[in-house]
């Protein structure tokens, strides 16, 4: 939650002074007046509060989604710290919303990720996953890098793969890093950006 | 029941918006299959509710998107401000 503290000449400065600092919704600011300054003119010492914690807003908004979608999910929310939450669904229309590629599920994340950090003070690490969705990608993935990096080991021809995110990327890169025959890199602009496993010079 | 997109629309856009007064959702022309969202908010959200190169613009499309072919319909949401 976000909180400041500031001073005003009265109510409705206050209120203003509350929404350009705080900047977000202000059905989610409450503003107290902690002490009274001054005879002729007032001045108000006030502290702005959002009244939502962001992780339970994040869980909130998901919960909302997929029952305005009509869609039965179970959402478990899990802190693991002060710094990351992750939110796992199951409902009956996973693929649906996993999407092409994870599209779907991507566009979920950046979505909560960005609402979560809005109303927090602290950046908080937003992870969401859909069906164990991320598990299996991971297991996939790390599998293609193994075979790839085999088959560029023995013919020393460098392979592209195919272009991926930024996470997608690192798994490969962290599974393929104490390799001694290839090396990897990533190569082109997101979102074509993908990753080259090189034969390393012996 | 079929999917209120208003709701399921303005429901995503509402914590992002500064000035919720203003926030303004309208489905405004409604084929059997093609439906077209309009969302309007006060200029000062507009930043915050297309994002950085369009990206919470374009999450907002893709969770609609979703939404709606689940029941076989095509959905575009235009974004503006007053």
């Amino acid at each position: 939650m976000k909180s400041f503290k500031f001073e005003a000449k009265n109510l409705d400065e206050a209120k203003k002074i509350a929404i350009t600092e705080l900047r977000v919704n202000q059905d989610f600011i409450e503003v107290k007046v902690l002490e009274k300054k001054g005879i002729i003119s007032k001045t108000l010492i006030c502290e702005a509060t959002t009244t939502v914690e962001p992780t339970e807003l994040g869980y909130n908004l998901l919960k909302d989604m997929f029952v305005n979608m009509n869609i039965d999910a179970s959402i478990e929310m899990r802190r693991r710290n002060d710094k990351e939450v992750l939110y796992t669904i199951n409902t009956e229309e996973n693929p649906l919303l996993i999407g092409k590629a994870g599209k779907t599920l991507e566009n979920i994340q950046f979505y909560v990720r960005n609402i979560v950090n809005l109303y927090s003070a602290e950046k908080i690490i937003v992870l969401v996953d859909i069906g164990g969705y991320k598990d299996n990608r991971k297991r996939q993935l790390e599998i293609i890098a193994t075979k790839t990096a085999k088959d560029v080991a023995r013919s020393r021809i460098e392979a592209k793969l195919e272009p991926m995110n930024a996470y997608e990327r690192r798994i490969i890169h962290t599974k393929l890093s104490d390799w001694r025959d290839v090396s990897t890199t990533s190569e082109g602009e997101n979102p074509n950006r993908y990753i080259v496993i090189k034969p390393r010079r012996r | 029941m079929p999917v209120n997109y208003e709701k399921l629309i303005k429901d995503l856009v509402t914590p992002l918006v500064v000035h919720p007064e203003d926030l303004m959702v309208k489905m405004f022309s409604e084929d059997e299959a093609m439906l077209t969202l309009q969302v309007f908010v006060h200029a000062d959200d507009l930043g915050r509710v297309i994002g950085k190169n369009g990206r919470i613009a374009n999450a907002i499309r893709t969770i609609a998107y979703a939404s709606a072919s689940r029941e076989s319909k095509k959905i575009t949401i235009n974004i503006d401000s007053f």
